[in-house]
């Protein structure tokens, strides 16, 4: 059985207001090594809200979430921080990369951040620019990219941290089919070759159709987890 | 992270090059104004001290008060040998000064009376560089050399007699009458109205105070402290004498140069101000345009305090850029304005040389100006920047990704 890597317990999510609004309600969840899982809902159900508490970028208003065992919402900010960056990779809706920085340099850039040698950023950022079908692309800059050329690059800078999973948020949204497909198709096959675990928020049915598992959210509950 | 914040830099261009021309603009006006206003009140000392008074000057104790010939001193009762040795000291320069009525017959007017030997004088009044017409006055003659202002006003000539009538040494009475041999331009205005200069022996006799002096200036070495020469000549000299610096000599001169300095100031703190809101719009720019960025930052693990430094040092590139840029171009412009000084004209020059000063505007090269006021922005450039280091300290990196 594969060890768990996200356990999740009686999330909630209160936005307080005039009328307090529960963005997730409650919800338990574990999520093991080498899963493709996608978190699906209609738009305002909570997914990108449970997304964000599980990459430690939100915190919740209650229960916990242990990520390879440690409870991340007992870490101090800088120690989220430094949590974050050698554990969870993340994919972005609009890409998210630094702009002044080539394809490689943004590979890199995390590298840089944990402090590993100067060779070692360099090899490791063309070998995921390349498994990513970017070999060629390194030294483009995300302006000289497309769309789909982008979410690569970022997928290969998710990955570069050696992270203990990847979160993807809408990583399709702004894609067109066939850079859709292709990412897909790279994010499938360093999944089952490479055991990397996926977590996606999405509505975007080509890639549900891809996930192994399904947990349907709504009102920021569970709905159903298949 | 030199490469990160140096190519941030250049992705808004436009803003970069606002803020290295505000900074580079702010550091030349605040040192072309300063120059002007130190440069000018440089060469008015240079002038008055350096070159006419003496940075140093030796009396009888309490004639600088009083202006009295009764508190002249005997000459011989100085040790000029020991004097001249101090380290610092170029040379002394006896002189004896006192007033007169001064005529022609037809009009008159109180003068300043110096006597000197020219040869041995300050620059200023040498003479040989001053005189606008005629010559020198031979040693020990019965000759003057008249300022240009006195002459004018007096209606003389070279060849002219002038009749001299004061008060000597002691209650004597001083008169004589003397020869125009010459008339000089003399630099400082006050002077340039005033002053009659004849040999030392000449006044001494007229005064009747043959072998005393009112007065010996300490002419010093280029570049010489003279608080460092006046401590060395203090023990020199006994309690029957005082010494004292130019600023015991003309403290109201300091304190309008206090005065002036502080206007000044006031002035470019204005200018500060302007442009510290300059720099926090790009600053406060800047962040608006990348808040979303620094959320993504946050977001994949860079610490904030690391994010808050390379953003510092963004802003401290371009500050140091435009403050570097502006006191390298201002530099030229403080060279041309020292050795061509602007000539004010009309009721500014009138104004000016009511208060005796001369009616030109000088800078000074002196880079300390340029330094501190490069420092100045920079620092100013740090302070704005701690906006962006607040934002970022306190960024939430979700809602920043929204924004």
């Amino acid at each position: 059985m594969s060890k768990p890597v996200i356990e999740v317990k009686n999330l909630e999510k209160v936005y307080e207001g005039a009328v307090p609004v529960h963005a997730v309600n409650g919800i338990s969840l574990t999520i093991t090594q080498g899963e493709f899982t996608a978190l699906k809902g209609p738009s305002g159900c909570g997914k990108t809200t449970l997304l964000n508490m599980l990459g430690g970028l939100d915190q919740p208003t209650a229960g916990s979430i242990a990520i390879g065992g440690v409870d991340i919402t007992t870490l101090s900010e800088n120690a989220l921080i430094d949590f974050r960056l050698r554990n969870i990779g993340f994919v972005f809706q609009a890409y998210n990369l630094i702009p002044v920085l080539s394809a490689q340099e943004n590979v890199s850039f995390i590298m840089l951040l944990q402090d590993r040698p100067k060779e070692e950023r360099e090899v490791r950022a063309q070998q995921l620019l390349e498994a990513v079908g970017l070999k060629g692309k390194e030294d483009k800059r995300p302006g000289q990219l497309s769309g789909g050329q982008q979410q690569r690059v970022a997928v290969a800078r998710a990955l570069a941290s050696k992270p203990q999973f990847v979160l993807a948020d809408e990583p399709t949204a702004n894609l067109d089919s066939q850079s859709t497909a292709n990412l897909l198709d790279i994010m499938e096959r360093l999944n089952k070759e490479e055991g990397m675990t996926f977590v996606f928020a999405t509505h975007d049915d080509r890639v549900i159709k891809k996930a192994r598992r399904i947990i349907s959210i709504e009102d920021g509950k569970v709905l159903s987890d298949d | 992270m030199f490469k990160l914040a140096w190519r941030n830099i250049w992705r808004n261009k436009g803003r970069s090059i606002i803020t290295i021309a505000a900074v580079m603009f702010c550091v030349i006006f605040a040192v072309v104004l300063r120059s002007f206003q130190v440069g000018v009140w440089e060469h008015m000392v240079g002038d008055i001290v350096a070159n006419n008074f003496g940075y140093l000057q030796v009396h009888q104790k309490g004639f600088w008060g009083d202006q009295s010939l009764d508190l002249s001193m005997d000459e011989t009762t100085l040790d000029w040998d020991a004097m001249e040795n101090v380290p610092g000291v170029r040379s002394l320069v006896p002189r004896l000064e006192s007033f007169s009525l001064v005529s022609t017959g037809e009009s008159n007017r109180g003068s300043l009376v110096l006597g000197i030997h020219p040869e041995e004088e300050l620059s200023g009044l040498r003479l040989t560089d001053q005189l606008i017409d005629g010559r020198l006055f031979a040693p020990a003659s019965n000759e003057v050399v008249v300022s240009e202002g006195l002459a004018e006003y007096l209606h003389v000539e070279l060849g002219d007699s002038l009749m001299f009538l004061g008060q000597g040494y002691r209650g004597a009475s001083a008169y004589g009458q003397f020869m125009v041999s010459g008339i000089a331009k003399i630099s400082n205005p006050e002077l340039n109205k005033q002053l009659v200069v004849l040999p030392l022996e000449t006044a001494q006799w007229m005064y009747n105070a043959m072998g005393l002096l009112t007065t010996v200036v300490v002419d010093l070495e280029p570049n010489a402290d003279f608080a460092e020469v006046k401590a060395s000549l203090e023990p020199l000299l006994g309690s029957d004498f005082e010494l004292l610096d130019w600023e015991q000599l003309f403290p109201e001169l300091v304190q309008t140069i206090e005065a002036d300095m502080a206007g000044g100031q006031i002035f470019v703190t204005i200018l500060y101000f302007i442009i510290s809101f300059v720099l926090l719009g790009t600053v406060i720019m800047m962040v608006s345009e990348r808040e979303r960025e620094f959320g993504i930052l946050v977001s994949i693990g860079m610490r904030k305090t690391t994010l808050a430094a390379v953003t510092v040092l963004e802003n401290l590139m371009l500050l140091v850029g435009g403050a570097v840029v502006g006191m390298a171009v201002v530099k030229p412009v403080q060279f041309y304005f020292k050795y061509n000084p602007i000539d004010l004209s009309g009721q500014m020059k009138e104004a000016i040389e009511q208060f005796d000063f001369e009616p030109k505007l000088y800078t000074t090269t002196s880079f300390i100006i340029n330094l501190n006021h490069g420092a100045i922005v920079f620092v100013i450039g740090v302070l704005v920047s701690s906006y962006a280091v607040w934002k970022i300290m306190k960024l939430n990196p979700v809602k920043s990704m929204r924004a």
